[in-house]
């Protein structure tokens, strides 16, 4: 009646657990309030697993940079772009805006942007209770450098800017 | 019916069920007299979706009909709409890489079935284990493609994403763990008493049945049919490979088709995936990993192509067919059809479940690997009664006849004349 | 007749024993989680969980399903607990003896065993769901199998003991805590006893509903089985009684099987004669050792286990209970029978 996993189960009870304990290592009762006392810098989080160079998260936008030519909104499979007409009504100069709660980060429009406006963070913390929060829709993010560095891509200002702080537990 | 016996119904949320998806069972104490499978409660339209959306959008939305093939339904996508718009000169490079990528689905997988199965089972701490093993496949998935479960790696004419050589080091690392933790995957599962007791003769679909009941996949593998698509009709990287589909046998198992057998068949495949991407990256041609860079010419092309088209691909839980029809001068997918392995699968049910005992409901069920998203076309609700029904085949010529009808109107085309 | 400040010194006795079974019922259920959590290389709810649970579940809704005899359906969970609960006053704890030791014996505590199993099943055919009628069928099935072991054992015990020291009290406790059982035996004996000390540790995971033996629950066959329609104050009570009783089995054979104290040992080896003439400090030291021992106990009866095994089906464990078992529990006996032949 043995098992092969029996060896297996004893050796893991001395083990460190694999459980990845981002960003606290127990459920909080109130997740608010914890996300609250992070921001405030008040609870140290234990840091994410990082992410890879490639890796898709939030959408960052060059809003003087864009023409407005709607190519990104042609491919966008998940009508996450919205067109901003120009504030004169006139044929050009129009914008658009990112609305991250549908946004399926699959880099159609970082590809398909001529003006190269539209790059992709390695920020993934985006997690909210509403949908249309500042935090989630992408209006502009300042203007990317001439040749942007691929490491270390500016911040936008989020609420749990996570990953940045050292490991602690609860 | 007998004077005893009694239905019990599971689902359409039941833990045994990762998915929604009906139940009802005609019992008698613990064993099962009828079956009846009712689907339909996972119904997302995502074809329709489709249909109003160009190809290269479509390429992201058919990765998201299932969460865990959802490379093989992008690959068949871009396969069908590829052949439909009479793209055919795919670089060598980016069907390797598109191969590694579908096989490195398939370890994670089958990886992830097998803990399944030992949950259905009530045995976590395989689960667990499995799922821990799993983690290194996904980690490799995230690093080449930069997410661990939407890859956005396939497109029309490639791939989007280039496996350079310096990292071919990290791929070829995991491989060779994967080899070193196989023999021990194996052990768990094949070797251990209660997992045999659990699983030898339950479950059995016969060669006959699953012939007749034209299963698919490992299911149908598990019973000694050797039908494997990358073996049948080779798509991609495989036609370089000398593939032979795996049956139990290989294992010194003989093909009974019970939940047993087509856990050897699964645990095989992982190390057959394990050599053909070994294979791939070593013999990666080089050259550009597209046929055209792009994006907009990609898109334009396909918008004057016309033509319909069948991908095909052996996803994880066995062939999986998309259907695509591009008319020219129109921008959007006008039709597309998905059929995925779950479909034929489920046919088999009713063949292993009557006369099983409900204690072993969960295992046989998960035995086909079901995936309900994937399954899940059509629902039949009526509107006014809220009554769901049966659909017999002359209401189905009806309906298609009246969609054919309302979707010409929704593309501004006169009706009459032939599709 | 007992005279009435003794009653109530009992009875204050009791209610606090109950208190205490509840509150280290619970926190065993704490660190079984947790440790099977680590077997299974997961983190694990913190060792408070069980509490939280108990908490969230009392300010949760009651529900009475539809088709389900009202009064039965809520009032075994009641006896359920209560019986689990009357437990308590019959077991030794450590230095503790039963509080109510006089009034009940083995005999007894056998018999409120299976009430919280019956309310159980009781409970799950009046909730008038097939699902937790199937769980209630195999429960009562799995009964009619662990018992037979069960009251093998037991009762091999009690006769052996009348048999090596006649005259004592075969059923009660207090008599294998004067004697321990591996004082008393042979060679043949000692292998005998150890016979029946498995028996005993394989019917625990069952008395309990663990896996393997969890088939009347079987989350993922019947989603719950007979716990399927239970919600609220009605499942804490059961999870309260699931608690006692999983300390009570350990309990049990603890007493049964090591009723050892170690304050002698200390005193003997350590020499700590001024510590050991407080019978406070003794009381403390044989109060740790007999909880670790509870631990030792549940951990290899009921977290290994439960980690180590994929579920059973019913008729397996029919089976196992039945033959195997009973023939292992009976092969105990009879070596049992055997020294004693040859002691004498
Ligand atoms: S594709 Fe680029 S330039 Fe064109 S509208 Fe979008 S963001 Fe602006
Ligand atoms: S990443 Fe994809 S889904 Fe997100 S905004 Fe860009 S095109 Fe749309």
């Amino acid at each position: 009646m043995a098992s092969p996993m029996w060896f297996e189960i004893f050796r893991q009870l001395f083990d460190r657990p694999f459980t990845n304990p981002f960003p606290v290592k127990y459920a909080p009762k109130n997740m608010h309030a914890v996300a609250k006392a992070i921001e405030e810098g008040k609870v140290r989080i234990n840091p994410p697993v990082p992410v890879p160079d490639n890796f898709r998260g939030k959408i960052e936008y060059d809003r003087e940079a864009c023409i407005g030519c709607r190519m990104c909104i042609k491919v966008c499979p998940a009508n996450a772009i919205e067109f901003v007409p120009p504030p004169d009504g006139g044929p050009k100069g129009g914008k658009v805006k990112f609305y991250m709660s549908r946004c399926t980060f699959c880099e159609l429009c970082t590809e398909i942007c001529p003006k190269h406006c539209i790059r992709m963070s390695t920020e993934f913390l985006m997690a909210d209770t509403n949908k249309y929060s500042d935090n989630l829709v992408i209006t502009d993010s300042g203007r990317f450098a001439e040749q942007p560095p691929p490491q270390a891509p500016p911040k936008p200002a989020s609420p749990p800017d996570a990953g940045q702080q050292p490991a602690s537990g609860e | 019916m007998s004077k005893c016996s009694y239905t019990l119904p599971i689902g359409p949320v039941h833990p045994a069920l990762k998915e929604p998806t009906m139940f009802k069972f005609v019992m008698d104490g613990e064993i099962v007299k009828e079956v009846d499978v009712q689907p339909g409660v996972n119904h997302r339209g995502i074809e329709f979706i489709g249909m109003r959306r160009n190809p290269l959008q479509v390429l992201h939305l058919a990765e998201r009909i299932c969460g865990i093939c959802s490379i093989v339904h992008q690959y068949a996508f871009t396969m069908a709409s590829e052949k439909a718009a009479g793209i055919n000169d795919i670089p060598e490079r980016a069907q390797y890489i598109r191969t590694i990528m579908a096989e490195l689905e398939r370890i994670h997988s089958h990886v992830l079935w097998a803990g399944v199965a030992a949950h259905e089972l009530g045995f976590d701490t395989l689960l667990h284990w499995t799922w821990k093993l799993r983690e290194d496949v996904q980690d490799v998935l995230e690093y080449i493609s930069g997410n661990r479960v939407n890859y956005a790696m396939y497109y029309q004419g490639g791939v989007r994403r280039d496996i350079s050589p310096e990292k071919i080091p990290r791929i070829k690392e995991m491989i060779s763990a994967y080899r070193r933790e196989f023999q021990k995957l194996a052990d768990a599962f094949l070797e251990d008493p209660l997992f045999k007791h659990r699983t030898v003769n339950v479950g059995v679909l016969t060669k006959k049945d699953a012939l007749e009941t034209s299963a698919v996949g490992p299911t149908t593998r598990g019973s000694g049919v050797p039908k494997d698509v990358r073996v049948d009709q080779p798509y991609g990287g495989y036609a370089d490979l000398d593939l032979k589909p795996c049956l139990p046998e290989q294992m010194g198992y003989p093909n009974t088709g019970d939940t047993y057998a087509k856990t050897v068949v699964r645990i095989l495949e992982v190390g057959q995936s394990l050599d053909i991407i070994e294979f791939c990256l070593d013999n990666m041609p080089p050259g550009p990993i597209r046929w055209e860079m792009n994006v907009n010419k990609v898109l334009m092309h396909m918008k004057k192509a016309g033509g319909e088209a069948i991908g095909m691909t052996e996803a994880p839980r066995g062939e999986m067919i998309h259907y695509v029809r591009l008319d020219p001068g129109d921008e959007n997918v006008s039709a597309w059809k998905v059929r995925a392995s779950t479909y034929n699968n489920i046919i088999a049910w009713q063949k292993m479940l009557v006369g099983a005992q409900i204690a072993d409901v969960a295992i046989v069920a998960a035995s086909i690997d079901p995936c309900i998203g994937c399954m899940d076309r059509v629902t039949v609700v009526d509107g006014e009664t809220g009554k769901e029904g049966v659909m017999t085949k002359e209401d189905f010529y009806r309906l298609s006849v009246r969609k054919t009808r309302r979707l010409r109107r929704m593309k501004g085309k006169p009706s009459g004349g032939g599709w | 007749m007992m005279d009435i400040n003794d009653l109530y010194v009992r009875m204050l006795l009791g209610v606090l024993a109950m208190l205490a079974a509840v509150v280290v019922g619970l926190a065993y259920k704490g660190i079984d989680r947790k440790i099977a959590a680590h077997m299974q290389s997961r983190i694990g709810p913190p060792l408070r969980q069980p509490f939280r649970d108990i908490s969230k579940l009392m300010q949760k809704e009651t529900i009475t399903p539809d088709g389900a005899v009202d009064w039965i359906f809520h009032g075994m969970p009641v006896i359920g607990l209560v019986a689990a609960l009357l437990l308590v006053l019959y077991i030794p704890w450590g230095p503790l003896s039963p509080p109510l030791k006089a009034h009940g014996d083995l005999i007894l505590v056998l018999y409120l065993l299976i009430i919280p199993s019956l309310a159980m099943a009781l409970g799950g055919f009046s909730s008038g769901s097939p699902v937790a009628a199937i769980g209630a069928q195999r429960e009562m099935v799995m009964m009619m199998s662990y018992e037979f072991p069960l009251a093998i054992v037991i009762l091999s015990l009690a006769w052996f003991y009348t048999r090596v020291l006649p005259g004592s009290a075969p059923f009660a406790f207090t008599t294998m805590e004067a004697a321990p059982i591996w004082g008393l035996v042979g060679p043949i004996g000692f292998i005998g006893a150890v016979l029946l000390l498995l028996s005993l540790v394989v019917v625990t995971p069952s008395e309990l509903s663990k896996i393997p033996f969890d088939a009347p629950e079987a989350e993922t066959e019947l989603g719950g089985g007979l716990m399927a329609e239970y919600s609220g104050r009605d499942l804490a009570m059961f999870y309260i009684a699931d608690a006692v009783k999983g300390l009570v089995m350990a309990a049990i054979i603890v007493g049964l099987f090591f009723p050892h104290p170690l304050s002698p040992i200390v005193e003997k080896y350590y020499a700590l004669p001024l510590i050991m003439d407080q019978p406070v400090v003794a009381w403390i030291i044989d109060g740790l050792f007999f909880l670790f021992k509870v631990f030792l106990v549940l951990f290899a009866t009921v977290t290994t286990v439960r980690v180590a095994f994929p579920r059973l089906k019913i008729d397996k464990i029919s089976y196992i209970y039945l033959v195997p078992v009973s023939l292992m529990a009976l092969a105990g006996t009879l070596l049992l029978y055997l020294d004693t032949l040859g002691g004498v």
